[in-house]
């Protein structure tokens, strides 16, 4: 384009970035998500005094010499701390991150602020692979490394033929998302057969689904991490490609995003984050949903920003979860999903009410 | 690659399921142009503009873009080489105004590029060509109607394509900000940095901004040219199904339109329901009984050349048909004759009525004479000519020879009905005027 003579020096835009109220909320989520990993491993259901367990973690020797009484607790305090608590923190932040970058990442791409890695029958999916297990006894004296493969491959199977609806070209996303809970329910009737007939295992199901971080081991953080590393870093490149979305497919496309292929990747990439959490942790409700909004109330709608944001945000509420889980009920090791819900539930119905004043201006085309 | 048109379609055909919305339409656009795409609502403007974006399938013909198939051109190459301003955007987030403009510049980076310095750029450019460089901190959320509109704008230029893609940019735009908007597509136009094509329907503004005007009725190009040449009140009537006044501003000679009213508006169900303009031509009451008859058919209808205070007139007064009308008792003149003649050139079919024939209204039937052979005429028989000749033979002269042309005779009105149905073909929903919203 030839230089318009006129515009050869225009005015630097003023940039009017105070730091209001959001960032400061912004930041005090930052401060609460770091004094959470600080403080995480002071908690835990068996009581081992602070100083112990940081002397534990500094690697000095003897560490419990003069703080515990007991020779017994002693010998399994390093154990407790090293092989279980900071497994866990890991795989709390880890699997937080998860929920909340594939949150992220599926409000983005339908244009629907009520979306969760959940909504597309993940966890049905996630469950009836579970339930496979425990039903038909595959590999069930290795039960530790099958449950969750196959609640993996459940939850991700789930997710592709999520994508195959997805591929239609002119299709629109709102018919996606039909599609979408129409397989969960489909999904989840399934669950319900299965358990029908297996009642016994019901319990069993139901607890491995309620969701928690005692299947954490160094092993299973290697594997979770790896995965969410790899999947997640790919799934938050796609900011650029969400912010236009955000102004319609129709605008999107004409600005040069192939919008089908982005949906289809969008959604793959979350699913496979999503079904990792799943099959470690199981079903830990509402980070995915909650993370994004508070990033988007508090730092900005760049979905650049919401992505990352958003994976640090889950992980910080989900740790944050967890230590208050431990501290108010420290002998009945309530599992995390409910407590998640417990807190996320309120903020949902506050975000409902919100929406409703917010959003009529309508979706566009 | 600096030789071929910024855009060109050739038999460019498009349905939705089975109704046909573009039906072969040819369009050439020259680099530089600024174009308007006219028509009523549901003649194809916006399926045109987004089946040259790529985001409808196209059922037949072709599209080119800068002399490459658009079909061949990858999502981001297309966005490089055109850009859409849409109707109305659905905007939910405050986005900052600048990071919204950044975001045009998608197609000119990849997934491990961060901002440029000619990203920066294009956006500062961007905003000050839209007039925004003022508000570039603030949430888009809180600009003004206009303000939103031109920051749509101005994402679509930061996108540095050759080619800007307009669908009905202003309908949402009180008239300061519909000329601020236009002046500044405009300038950039005449500028040489795009060509533009835009989807209108206020035709003033068009014939004023731009240098081109091409109408699509029922999904075909009917008119294409000049605005001065083309928008003319024969246009109106045949296309929009509007009596419009055409004047000139004197200081532009920019032409202007002056709409006046719908020509009769369908009653469904009825044999020719929004069928026409049936052009009746009578005189002295002869035309009345036609004229109630095919009002009530559905038929849209004109009449002429008549005298003011005639019944016929009165008639056509009293059911809103527009008409060419003359001074009360003076003989046919020029400027009503030419109103007949827009009225005539206007019409799918006409019906001569048993008018009294004199020297002062013989023109009347002189003037049907170039159409007959082109659309239907029907003439009527009773009371035979002769009995109504008052110009001692050269009226029924006139007649003859009309039949001898090949027009069709009818005595009765069911006759007449029969006639018509039969040229009207199948009247259907198609056959409805398409500018029945205008009002």
């Amino acid at each position: 384009m030839p230089e318009e003579p006129g515009a050869a020096s225009p005015a630097e835009a003023p940039r009017r970035r105070r730091i209001g109220r959001g960032w400061r909320l912004a930041i005090g989520v930052a401060i609460l998500g770091a004094l959470a990993v600080l403080v995480s491993p002071l908690i835990g259901p068996v009581p081992i005094p602070p100083v112990v367990v940081l002397r534990i973690l500094f690697g000095v020797a003897d560490p419990c010499a003069g703080y515990l009484s007991h020779a017994y607790s002693c010998v399994a305090a390093p154990t407790i701390v090293l092989e279980v608590r900071v497994p866990e923190i890991l795989l709390g932040l880890i699997a937080g991150a998860a929920l909340g970058i594939s949150g992220a990442g599926l409000q983005g791409v339908f244009r629907n602020p009520l979306a969760d890695p959940f909504l597309l029958g993940i966890s049905s999916g996630a469950t009836l692979g579970a339930s496979i297990v425990l039903v038909f006894q595959v590999g069930i004296q290795e039960a530790d490394l099958f449950l969750p493969l196959f609640a993996f491959l459940g939850a991700a199977g789930t997710g592709l033929v999520v994508v195959l609806l997805a591929r239609n070209r002119y299709g629109s996303v709102e018919t996606l998302l039909l599609g979408g809970v129409a397989i969960a329910a489909f999904l989840s009737a399934a669950d319900w057969l299965v358990l029908l007939y297996n009642p016994e295992l019901g319990l069993q199901v139901d607890l491995w689904l309620l969701g928690g971080l005692g299947s954490a081991s160094w092993s299973v953080d290697a594997i979770a991490l790896s995965l969410v590393m790899v999947f997640g870093t790919l799934l938050a490149l796609y900011g650029p490609e969400l912010n236009l979305i955000q102004l319609g497919n129709d605008v999107a496309q004409s600005a040069g995003v192939a919008t089908t292929r982005v949906r289809v990747t969008v959604i793959l990439l979350a699913s496979v984050v999503t079904a990792t959490s799943v099959a470690f942790t199981g079903i830990i409700g509402f980070v995915g949903l909650v993370a994004p909004h508070v990033i988007r109330r508090t730092v900005g709608t760049d979905y650049r920003v919401v992505l990352a944001g958003s994976a640090i945000t889950g992980a910080a509420f989900l740790l944050a979860a967890r230590d208050v889980s431990i501290l108010a009920f420290p002998t009945s090791e309530l599992p995390i999903g409910i407590f998640t819900a417990f807190a996320g539930v309120p903020f949902f119905l506050y975000l409902l009410y919100r929406q409703s004043r917010v959003v009529t201006m309508g979706s566009g085309a | 690659m600096n030789s071929d048109p910024a855009l060109r379609l050739e038999g460019l055909t498009v349905n939705y399921g089975r109704r046909p919305a573009l039906r072969g339409v040819d369009l050439r656009v020259e680099r530089g142009e600024m174009m308007a795409l006219a028509g009523p609502n549901g003649s194809g403007k916006t399926t045109l503009i987004r089946a040259v974006l790529g985001l409808l399938p196209v059922d037949a013909g072709m599209i080119e873009i800068l002399g490459a198939p658009l079909a061949s051109l990858p999502v981001r190459e297309r966005a490089r080489r055109i850009a859409w301003v849409p109707q109305e955007e659905a905007a939910r987030d405050n986005v900052r105004l600048a990071d919204y403009v950044e975001y045009g510049r998608y197609a000119h980076r990849d997934a491990w590029s961060g901002e440029l310095d000619g990203d920066r750029r294009a956006v500062e450019r961007a905003l000050a060509s839209s007039g925004l460089t003022e508000r570039a901190g603030d949430g888009i959320l809180t600009l003004s109607g206009g303000e939103r509109q031109r920051a749509t704008l101005a994402r679509a230029l930061a996108q540095a394509a050759p080619i800007l893609l307009l669908d009905e940019p202003t309908s949402h735009l009180d008239i300061g900000h519909q000329l601020d908007f236009l002046g500044r597509v405009r300038d950039l136009a005449r500028a040489g940095e795009v060509t533009v094509i835009a989807a209108m329907h206020d035709l003033n503004l068009a014939a004023r901004f731009t240098d081109r005007v091409v109408v699509l009725s029922r999904g075909r190009r009917v008119a294409d040219g000049p605005p001065g040449e083309i928008l003319s009140e024969e246009l109106l009537l045949r296309v929009w199904g509007v009596v419009a006044e055409r004047r000139i501003e004197p200081k532009t000679g920019v032409p202007y339109l002056i709409p006046q009213r719908l020509v009769a508006a369908p009653a469904p169900g009825a044999a020719l329901a929004g069928w026409g303009p049936v052009h009746v031509v009578g005189g002295a009451g002869a035309a009345t009984p036609i004229l109630r008859l095919l009002a009530d058919e559905g038929a849209r209808l004109t009449v002429g050349t008549l005298n003011l205070l005639d019944s016929d007139a009165q008639t056509a007064e009293q059911l809103g048909i527009p008409s060419a009308i003359e001074a009360p008792f003076a003989p046919l003149g020029p400027e009503a004759r030419q109103r007949n003649a827009i009225l005539l050139g206007a019409a799918r079919a006409i019906v001569v009525a048993a008018f009294p024939v004199g020297p002062s209204n013989l023109p009347n039937l002189d003037d049907v004479a170039p159409y007959v052979g082109r659309v239907p005429v029907f003439l009527a028989a009773e009371p035979p000519i002769a009995a109504r000749d008052w110009t001692g033979g050269r009226a029924a002269e006139a007649w003859e020879s009309l039949r001898a042309a090949g027009a069709t005779v009818f005595r009765t009105p069911v006759e007449l009905m029969a006639g018509l149905r039969k040229s009207a073909g199948a009247p259907g929903v198609e056959d409805r005027p398409q500018g029945a919203d205008v009002h």
